[in-house]
């Protein structure tokens, strides 16, 4: 099986990087694209926690926008290059996630969410009034990205020139939730979710798989948020906005939980509706929230239980050998 | 800074924090339901009161009741979609459908009411009572009198009536309370109901003291939170004692410290009691 689907999962990944210019090329496709990349990865970072730890963060908008603001700071100020501000950016994320991660370490199911989500918003009111984070005004006038080795490599502003920077920040991403799933901090982390009681008794420390899985969790959307920064040359407040904790969990559950290339689907699906089929900015807010809302009440197990529903034959004609149907 | 003028602030303020969560405390101790969309939920129901005193012409004192009503309607429909989750106990996806719900609610109010900020009055709130240097609105006397009501008549309800009985054993354990027939579907949309319509009165008494945004919503979600943390999650004196007590500390933070840090600091005191006490200063 592996000996397949590693070189599959490869030629699927070389012909991603091919999308735009397949596409047309035109800059809204590249910006399309790219903005599809650096969401995706952001709600990889949610995906950690909700998919495989069965928690609800509401939280990690602050990480998101941590990886934006240390990349802007940093940049701006000191003029650092792509590279150093990428590593600020984990540094920042790791600090974070350890502090929150371990207020919120004896905290479960709404009071978890509670609490992450207070913090997000306590987050923003800060990065609102503390003139050192630019206040409301954020920070402007972000260089563009320098990421080069040795002389050679990406620099540039433009959305065809992150491009390359996104779509390998995007694999890098889903290799790393990959090995996370096959790693024994991903299994722990689902028996401390499906069975907590098997969990302890085999001697899993619940509290320590869940708050490693919370920071390991922080620099992915803080890398999402990095990129972002420099897309837009500017961060501010606004990188704490709901639309951002409601984009990351739609895109998580719309195609399913805990599926490999799940948020990437669903972040592709809202971005190219928003970019391509937008019907303004509140008319969006409507659909993003319906769609969230509907998908969890109507089918939870997301589109493709859906399909798994379309797919099964009628009661009347299913034979007895066909395989059980998988939940 | 006059201290006895900031613990009238803050028992004003504190009247309102409490008006605000009480519908909260009742769902989450009887429903383990996490409502997110209540801070929209608050917003829908100031700018339901402004919009019929708008268009319409009437008066504040129909307005507000017109915006419970509607406010409590809408909890129906709400509870209706959401009541299969509920009855699975499905409480990570409802936290999910309710934060969505909220979001369609923040883009659909921006739609029809528009972006900017609206002035919604209340004829009581320019009426001042002074007593030499200390001063307050009839507002306030009326924000404070209905949260004492509100919340003496729901004490009584809870553990004086049948009613109160049904939604305490539906608390203690949804299924063997159908088992004794009890319907707790029902009580579910009845509490659902109370907490929508609840947030509508706390928007309609505490909303007009600044100006209303489509966007706003946050804070009081926040606010709500602590309130109902601190108070011991489900626990209907528990929350009225802490609604002042976060009353009292966020006046007496904003007079001494910075009052653009108010949110933050009862974010931080919310932070300290779940530390020492996950389930509440009032869990035992």
């Amino acid at each position: 099986m592996n000996a397949i689907a590693t070189p599959a999962a490869l030629i699927l990944a070389a012909l991603g990087y091919f999308v735009p210019s397949v596409a047309g090329g035109a800059p809204a496709v590249y910006a399309a694209c790219t903005t599809i990349a650096i969401l995706a990865v952001m709600a990889y970072g949610a995906d950690l926690i909700l998919s495989y730890l069965g928690e609800v963060s509401l939280g990690h908008t602050i990480f998101w926008a941590a990886g934006g603001y240390a990349a802007s700071m940093l940049a701006v100020n000191a003029g650092w290059n792509g590279w150093q501000t990428a590593g600020a950016a984990i540094v920042v994320a790791l600090v974070l996630a350890g502090a929150l991660g371990l207020a919120t370490l004896r905290t479960r199911e709404f009071v978890f969410s509670l609490v992450t989500y207070a913090a997000a918003v306590v987050a923003m009111e800060v990065a609102f009034n503390w003139s050192f984070l630019g206040g409301s005004d954020g920070i402007v006038g972000v260089p563009p990205l320098q990421l080069t080795v040795f002389g050679k490599g990406i620099s540039g502003a433009g959305n065809d020139t992150l491009w390359p920077v996104a779509w390998a920040l995007l694999m890098l991403t889903l290799l790393f939730i990959q090995r996370f799933r096959q790693s024994r901090l991903g299994t722990s982390a689902l028996m401390v979710q499906m069975n907590p009681d098997l969990a302890q008794a085999l001697g899993v420390d619940s509290r320590a798989v869940r708050f490693l899985v919370f920071v390991a969790s922080a620099p992915i959307s803080a890398l999402a948020g990095w990129l972002y920064a420099y897309q837009r040359a500017y961060v501010g407040p606004d990188m704490f906005e709901s639309y951002f904790l409601v984009l990351m969990l739609t895109a998580i559950v719309v195609v399913g939980r805990r599926l490999l290339l799940g948020p990437l689907i669903g972040t592709a699906l809202i971005i190219v509706q928003q970019s391509f089929f937008s019907i303004g900015g509140d008319g969006d807010k409507i659909i993003l929230g319906t769609v969230l809302a509907a998908i969890l009440l109507l089918w939870p197990s997301g589109l493709i239980g859906l399909w798994n529903v379309l797919r099964r034959p009628p009661a009347n004609v299913r034979s007895p050998s066909a395989p059980a149907h998988r939940r | 800074m006059n201290l006895v003028q900031q613990l009238i602030n803050g028992l004003v303020l504190g009247s309102g924090y409490a008006l605000i969560a009480i519908g909260w405390t009742v769902l989450l101790g009887a429903a383990r339901l996490v409502n997110f969309a209540h801070g929209q939920l608050y917003m829908l129901g100031a700018f339901l009161a402004w919009s019929v005193m708008a268009k319409l012409g009437v008066n504040y004192f129909v307005a507000v009741p017109i915006a419970v009503l509607a406010l409590g309607l809408l909890g129906v429909v709400l509870q209706a979609m959401m009541l299969r989750l509920v009855m699975q106990q499905n409480l990570t996806s409802l936290m999910i459908v309710t934060l969505g719900f909220g979001y369609v609610f923040q883009g659909g109010a921006a739609r029809i009411f528009g972006g900017d900020p609206e002035r919604f009055i209340s004829p009581l709130q320019g009426t001042n009572i002074r007593f030499g240097e200390l001063w307050f609105t009839w507002q306030d006397v009326l924000t404070l009198v209905c949260t004492l009501l509100l919340f003496g008549g729901l004490w009584l309800v809870l553990n004086r009536t049948r009613l109160g009985a049904l939604v305490r054993s539906v608390a203690e354990d949804p299924k063997l309370a159908q088992l004794f027939g009890i319907n707790a579907a029902r009580v579910y949309i009845g509490v659902f109901v109370f907490e929508c319509a609840a947030v509508a009165l706390g928007a309609g008494l505490v909303a007009p003291r600044s100006p209303i945004l489509a966007s706003m919503g946050f804070d009081e979600v926040i606010l709500t939170f602590v309130v109902v943390v601190l108070g011991g999650i489900g626990s209907v004196g528990g929350s009225l004692l802490a609604g002042f007590g976060l009353g009292m500390f966020t006046a007496l933070f904003g007079a001494l410290v910075s009052p653009a840090y108010t949110t933050a600091a009862a974010f931080a005191l919310l932070l300290a009691v779940l530390v020492a006490r996950p389930r509440g200063l009032g869990a035992r």
